[in-house]
C-alpha cells in the first residue's frame, strides 16, 4: 500500500504553516503537502487571485506532484477552492487521477459565502490602504477562534494575516466569496468529511449543513464544540482523528489503482470521458450501503454469491453493491431469456431462494453454485425453478465479473490499458507496437496479483 | 455528425421518401436518393453522437448500442445489446468490427450446389458491381492480392497486424492454410472523405466495437450519411417509429414516430424500412403490414461465431490494434465437409469485459477458474469463426406479450442451431484449434457464441414464400421497400454489412427506376 497524500488548501489571510500541526500528527501515515495560495504566505504574487486561477494552480501543483491517491482539504477560503478542484478532477477535466475523499474544514461553500455586508465591509476597510496592519489581524484572529490560540499560533496566524497581499484579500471579499458555482460543481459522491467549529459563525454547523452538506451527498458533519473558525491552528488533534476515519471507514477502502495506471489515466492518453469514468468508479464504496433494488438480506446473499463468483483477495470491492445499484437504474443488458422475469425480480427470487447462502461452508457453497450451473439445484417453492436459477447465475456472473473487471485496479491486475488509446483529439495516439511481448515506454507495468492459485489457474 | 445547416423538412410535407433507420442499408439508400435530388427524411430512433465523445471503457460505450430488452428463446438464445446491434447516426456501424469479406458466389447458390438452404434471387455477378461501388466509395483496406480472388484490388494497404495476427498467421503456415490480411473497412492511410473531410489513418487504438474516435473505421456517419445531409437529405434523431399509415390503395402514406415524447407524423410517397433484421419485423408485425406469406419474423438466422482462445508464453495483449486483422476462407467449402456451406476464420483482439462475457455464457466459467482465466488475459490470443446458419422454421422472431416504453411489443427471438451449424461448428473448433495449437499455445479454451442479426423479411421470387421481391420491395404495400440485414434470404459466409450495404445502393436504384 503506498503512503496516500492530503493535500491542503489554506483560508484567507492564512498560509500554507496553518496545516503544519495536522502534518504533525498525520506524518507518520500519510504525506501532507500544503500550497502557499496565491497572495498568501510565500506567494507574495499580485496575479492569479481569482478563484479559477487558484483553482488551475492547484490542479498544476497536484500534477507535478504525481500523487495517484489522495484527499484534498480545504480550509474556508481553501474549501471552496478545494470543491471546485475535485469536481474537475471527477468531471475529467483536470487531467488528474487518486482522488479518494475531501476534507472540509468550516469550508467556504461552492456557492456565494454567506456573510453580513458589515463584516464584508470591515474587512475590505482594513485592506484598503494596501496593507492589513497589526490591529486589524489581531481583530480578525480574535473574531475567528472560540478560545484563544497558543503562543505560537497565535503568532503565526497574526504574522500570515499581515503578510497577505491586500489584492488577495480584496479580490475573495469582493469577487471570490460571492461567485455561485454550484450549478459546475452539482453533487459530488466522493467520501467526505465535514468539519464545522461549534462557536464559529456564518460558516459554523449550520452553514456547513445547508451549503457544503449538501453538496457531498456522502459525507459526515463532525461539529468540534467550542471552535471557532480557525481548525487546524485550534484543533488539529480533532481535525487529525477525522481525516484518519475518513480515510480508514471510507477514503480508503477498496483497491488500489497502481501509480503507473493512475499516471496513464491522469494523462493525455485518455480522454476526458473516460477519465471521469474511471475517476468515479476508483472511488471507494459506501461502507453501509443500502440497497435500492434489493433487501438488505439479499443484498447480503448477494455479496456471499460474490465472492465465490469472483474471489477476490486484498481489498475488495463490493461487487453486490454496485450490482444493486444498476439494477435500482435500470441498466439493462438488452435482453433477457424469456424463460425470466425481468432481472430485478429475477434477482430478487433467486437470491430469496438461496437465503442463508452464506452461512453453508466454503465447499457447500460451491456445490451449491456448481448445482445451479447444471440445473439440479432446487430452489424453494414460490421462487425460481431450477432452470431459471441456472438462467438468472449465468447473467448474475457476467454482471459480477464485467463489474469487477471495469474497475480501474483489475484492469490493472489483468494487464489492460486499453483505456488509454487515445486522448483528446482527432489523430488518437493508438498502439504503435502491436507485437507479442513488446510494451510501449507510456504503458503500464503488469501488476499481476500474487494470489498464487488465481496464478496458476491464468497459466 | 453535423447535422447543422442540414435541409429539413415539415412533418406534413409529402416528401419522396422516408428512411427508417441510418446504418449499413438505411444510409447507402438516403445518400442515392438524395444524390438523385429526391426530398428524403431519415427517422431514426438513436441520438446524432459526437464521435470524439466516444469511450473505450466497455461499460459507458454500449449507450452505442441498441439496449431496449429484446426477450430470447431456443436452445441458443442469442445475445443482444453490445452483441449485436446499434442505435444512433450510424446504426450498428458506429461499433461493428470492419471486417468486410465479399460474400462468395457459392454462397447466393447454396441450395443448388447442396440442396440445403435456399438460393438469392440475385445473381452474385449482378451483386459485385455494387459491392465494388461501395468499397470505392467508403474506402476498403486489403492485401495486395486476395488469395481467393486474385482479381480484386483494394484502394488501401491492410491495417496493421497485432500479436493475434501474428499468431494466426504462424498457426495457418504450420498447417498449410492460406491466410492473409483481412479486407477492412477503414483508412490506414489519410483520407479525403467527400463531404465529411478527413478521416486520419487508423491509429490501432483497437476500440472498434466502442466507436471510432478518430473517423478511421467506415461507418455510415462518416461516410454515406455526410453524402446524403450534402445533397439535401434530412437526418431526424431520436425519432422512434411506432407507425405506418397506409392510404385507401393500400400504399403507405405516413409514418408516424415518436420525438421527445411527442407524436409525429411524416408524410410521404415511399418508405425505405431499413430497422435491422430485429426492428424491421418487429415493426411489421407491430403494423400487420407486409405479411401476406407468412414469412415476416421467420428464418431468423445468426452467424455460428465460436472462438477459440490460446495461452501462449508470451504477452500478447491482444487489445491493442484493429481487432480481427487476418483472415483465411479455405474454410469456405472443407473438403472433409460433413454439413453444408462452410466459414471463414479472423484473428480476434479483444477487451477484457466482452472476454470475460463470453467465458462466462460460452463457456460456463465462474469463480476461480473465471479469475484465474481474466488473470491470464494478456497471454490470449485467438482465432473466430463466421459460419453459415441456414434457414429454419424453428428460428422465428414473434411480438411478445410485454411492451417496451414505447408501447411497442417487445421481441421475442428464438434460436436454436441445426444440425448442420452444429457439424460445421465441430468442424471449426477443431481447425481453430489446430492453428492455435500450432502457433504455439499451452492451452485453448472453445467459447461459443453467434453474431449478427439476419432474415426475418426475406426476399425472393414469390409472394408467396418472401416479404420483398429481389428488388427489395413489398410483394404487398407497393411503395414500402426493404433495405437491411432482414432481407438476406440466406446469411453467407461473408459478414454481413458490405452486402447490406451494396443491396441498399441496389434497392435505392430499383426503386428510382421503378
Ligand atoms: C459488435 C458487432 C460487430 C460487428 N462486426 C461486423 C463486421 O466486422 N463486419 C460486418 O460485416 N458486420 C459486422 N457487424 C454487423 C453489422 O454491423 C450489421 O450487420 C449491419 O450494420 C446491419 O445493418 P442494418 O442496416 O441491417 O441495421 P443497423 O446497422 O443496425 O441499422 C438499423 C438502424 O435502425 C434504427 N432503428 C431501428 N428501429 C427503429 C425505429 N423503430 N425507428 C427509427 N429507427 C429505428 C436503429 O437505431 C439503427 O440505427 C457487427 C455487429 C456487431 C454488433
Ligand atoms: S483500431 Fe483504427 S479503425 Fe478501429 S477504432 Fe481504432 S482508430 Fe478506429
Amino acid at each position: 500500500m503506498s503512503t496516500p497524500t492530503i493535500f491542503c488548501l489554506h483560508a484567507l489571510g492564512s498560509s500554507r504553516l496553518e496545516f503544519e500541526p495536522l502534518a504533525e500528527r498525520l506524518g507518520d501515515d500519510f504525506e501532507v503537502v500544503a500550497f502557499d495560495l496565491p497572495g498568501f504566505g510565500e506567494a507574495n504574487r499580485a496575479e492569479g487571485l481569482s478563484v479559477d486561477e487558484m483553482v488551475d494552480g492547484v490542479i498544476r501543483k497536484i500534477r507535478r506532484h504525481g500523487s495517484t491517491r489522495f484527499l484534498l482539504a480545504g480550509h474556508s477560503m481553501g474549501g471552496k477552492v478545494a470543491t471546485l478542484v475535485a469536481a474537475r478532477i471527477l468531471d475529467g477535466s483536470a487531467g488528474l487521477f487518486g482522488l479518494t475523499g475531501v476534507v472540509l474544514l468550516a469550508a467556504s461553500p461552492p456557492s456565494p459565502e454567506p456573510m453580513s455586508d458589515e463584516s464584508r465591509a470591515q474587512m475590505l476597510g482594513w485592506a484598503a490602504t494596501g496593507r492589513i496592519d497589526h490591529d486589524a489581524a489581531r481583530t480578525f484572529v480574535d473574531d475567528n477562534v472560540g478560545a484563544p490560540l497558543g503562543a505560537a499560533a497565535d503568532e503565526r496566524a497574526l504574522a500570515d494575516v499581515q503578510r497577505s497581499r491586500a489584492e488577495a484579500w480584496t479580490a475573495w471579499f469582493e469577487r471570490g466569496s460571492r461567485e455561485d458555482r454550484s450549478d459546475e460543481v452539482g453533487t459530488l459522491d466522493v467520501p467526505a468529511v465535514i468539519l464545522a467549529g461549534g462557536a464559529d459563525g456564518p460558516l459554523g454547523e449550520d452553514g456547513q449543513r445547508r451549503l457544503n452538506l449538501p453538496v457531498y451527498g456522502r459525507a459526515d458533519v463532525v461539529v468540534l464544540e467550542g471552535a471557532g473558525h480557525l481548525l487546524p491552528l485550534e484543533r488539529p488533534d480533532e481535525v487529525a482523528a477525522a481525516v484518519r476515519t475518513l480515510w480508514r471507514e471510507h477514503a480508503g477502502r477498496g483497491p488500489e489503482v497502481p501509480v503507473d495506471v493512475g499516471r496513464v489515466i491522469a494523462s493525455g492518453r485518455t480522454n476526458t470521458r473516460t477519465r471521469r469514468i474511471l475517476a468515479r468508479r476508483a472511488l471507494a464504496d459506501r461502507p453501509s450501503y443500502e440497497p435500492r433494488a434489493l433487501t438488505p438480506a439479499q443484498l447480503e446473499t448477494l455479496r456471499a454469491v460474490a465472492a465465490r463468483v469472483v474471489p477476490q483477495t486484498g481489498e475488495p470491492i463490493d461487487l453486490a453493491a454496485r450490482v444493486d445499484s444498476q439494477l435500482h437504474r435500470g441498466h439493462s443488458d438488452g435482453w433477457r431469456n424469456v424463460a425470466l422475469p425481468p432481472d430485478p425480480e429475477a434477482y430478487r427470487l433467486a437470491l430469496t431462494a438461496l437465503a442463508g447462502f452464506g452461512d453453508l461452508s466454503e465447499h457447500a457453497r460451491d456445490e451449491t453454485l456448481t448445482a445451479i450451473v447444471d440445473g439440479s439445484w432446487t430452489p424453494p417453492a414460490g421462487t425460481l425453478t431450477a432452470d431459471q436459477m441456472t438462467l438468472w447465475f449465468e447473467d448474475c456472473r457476467v454482471d459480477l465479473s464485467r463489474t469487477w473487471l471495469a474497475h480501474p485496479a483489475t484492469m490493472a491486475r489483468v494487464g489492460f490499458d486499453g483505456f488509454a488509446n487515445g486522448g483528446d483529439v482527432q489523430r488518437i495516439q493508438g498502439f504503435h507496437l502491436l507485437a507479442a511481448d513488446t510494451r510501449e515506454g507510456w504503458e503500464p507495468l503488469p501488476h499481476p496479483t500474487h494470489d498464487h492459485d488465481t496464478q496458476e489457474a491464468a497459466r | 455528425m453535423r447535422l447543422d445547416g442540414m435541409r429539413t423538412y415539415s412533418d406534413d410535407e409529402i416528401v419522396d421518401a422516408v428512411v427508417i433507420g441510418t446504418g449499413a442499408g438505411g444510409a447507402p439508400v438516403l445518400a442515392t436518393l438524395a444524390e438523385r435530388g429526391l426530398r428524403v427524411v431519415a427517422l431514426e430512433a438513436g441520438p446524432n453522437f459526437d464521435p470524439h465523445e466516444f469511450t473505450p471503457d466497455e461499460n459507458q460505450a454500449v449507450d452505442i448500442n441498441w439496449m431496449e430488452e429484446r426477450l430470447t428463446d431456443g436452445a441458443n438464445p442469442t445475445a443482444f445489446g453490445a452483441n449485436n446491434s446499434g442505435r444512433g447516426v450510424g446504426g450498428s456501424t458506429l461499433h461493428w468490427g470492419a471486417f468486410t469479406p465479399r460474400p462468395d458466389p457459392r454462397d447466393l447458390k447454396l441450395h443448388s450446389d447442396s440442396g440445403k438452404g435456399v438460393d438469392w434471387p440475385i445473381e452474385h455477378a449482378e451483386l459485385i458491381p455494387y459491392i465494388e461501388r461501395v468499397e470505392h466509395f467508403v474506402g476498403i483496406a486489403g492485401p495486395e492480392s486476395y488469395p481467393w480472388d486474385p482479381s480484386r484490388k483494394y484502394l488501401m494497404p491492410p491495417p496493421a497486424r497485432n500479436a493475434s495476427s501474428d499468431m494466426m498467421m504462424r498457426g495457418c503456415e504450420a498447417l498449410g492454410i492460406r491466410a492473409t490480411d483481412a479486407p477492412a473497412a477503414l483508412t490506414t492511410v489519410d483520407r479525403h472523405q467527400e463531404h465529411a473531410g478527413l478521416r486520419p489513418a487508423c491509429s490501432s487504438c483497437g476500440s472498434c466495437h466502442q466507436g471510432c474516435r478518430s473517423g478511421a473505421k467506415v461507418s455510415m456517419d462518416t461516410t454515406y450519411l455526410p453524402l446524403a445531409v450534402a445533397h439535401g437529405a434530412e437526418i431526424r434523431p431520436d425519432s422512434m417509429v411506432t407507425g405506418i399509415e397506409l392510404d385507401g390503395q393500400g400504399r403507405v402514406s405516413a409514418v408516424v414516430y415518436l420525438r421527445d415524447g411527442v407524436e409525429h407524423r411524416q408524410r410521404c410517397a415511399a418508405l425505405f424500412l431499413c430497422a435491422g433484421g430485429v426492428e424491421t419485423p418487429r415493426l411489421l408485425l407491430h403494423t400487420g403490414l407486409a405479411n401476406s406469406s407468412g414469412q415476416v419474423g421467420r428464418n431468423y438466422m445468426a452467424h455460428g461465431a465460436t472462438q477459440v482462445w490460446g495461452t501462449f508464453e508470451t504477452e500478447m495483449r491482444s487489445h491493442r490494434g484493429y481487432p480481427s486483422s487476418i483472415i483465411t476462407e479455405d474454410t469456405l467449402r472443407p473438403d472433409d465437409a460433413d454439413f453444408a456451406g462452410g466459414y471463414l476464420l479472423q484473428s480476434l483482439g479483444v477487451v477484457p469485459l466482452t472476454l470475460a462475457t463470453t467465458m462466462v455464457r460460452g463457456g460456463g466459467l465462474w469463480g476461480r477458474e473465471l479469475v484465474g482465466a481474466m488473470d491470464g488475459y494478456r497471454y490470449l490470443a485467438g482465432v473466430g469463426m463466421n459460419g453459415e446458419c441456414l434457414p429454419s422454421d424453428d428460428n422465428v422472431l414473434t411480438l411478445s406479450d410485454e411492451k417496451d416504453a414505447y408501447g411497442i411489443p417487445k421481441a421475442r427471438v428464438a434460436f436454436s442451431s441445426g444440425e448442420n451449424e452444429e457439424a460445421m461448428d465441430r468442424h471449426a473448433i477443431r481447425t481453430m484449434t489446430a492453428i492455435v495449437e500450432a502457433a504455439g499455445a499451452t492451452s485453448t479454451r472453445v467459447l461459443a457464441r453467434t453474431a449478427h442479426t439476419i432474415g426475418t423479411a426475406r426476399m425472393g421470387d414469390s409472394a408467396d414464400s418472401a416479404v420483398v421481391d429481389a428488388d427489395g420491395r413489398s410483394f404487398d404495400v407497393p411503395n414500402l421497400w426493404i433495405a437491411d440485414n432482414s432481407v438476406f434470404p440466406s446469411a453467407v459466409v461473408a459478414n454481413p454489412a458490405l452486402a447490406i450495404m451494396a443491396l441498399g445502393l441496389r434497392s435505392a436504384e430499383k426503386f428510382l427506376a421503378a
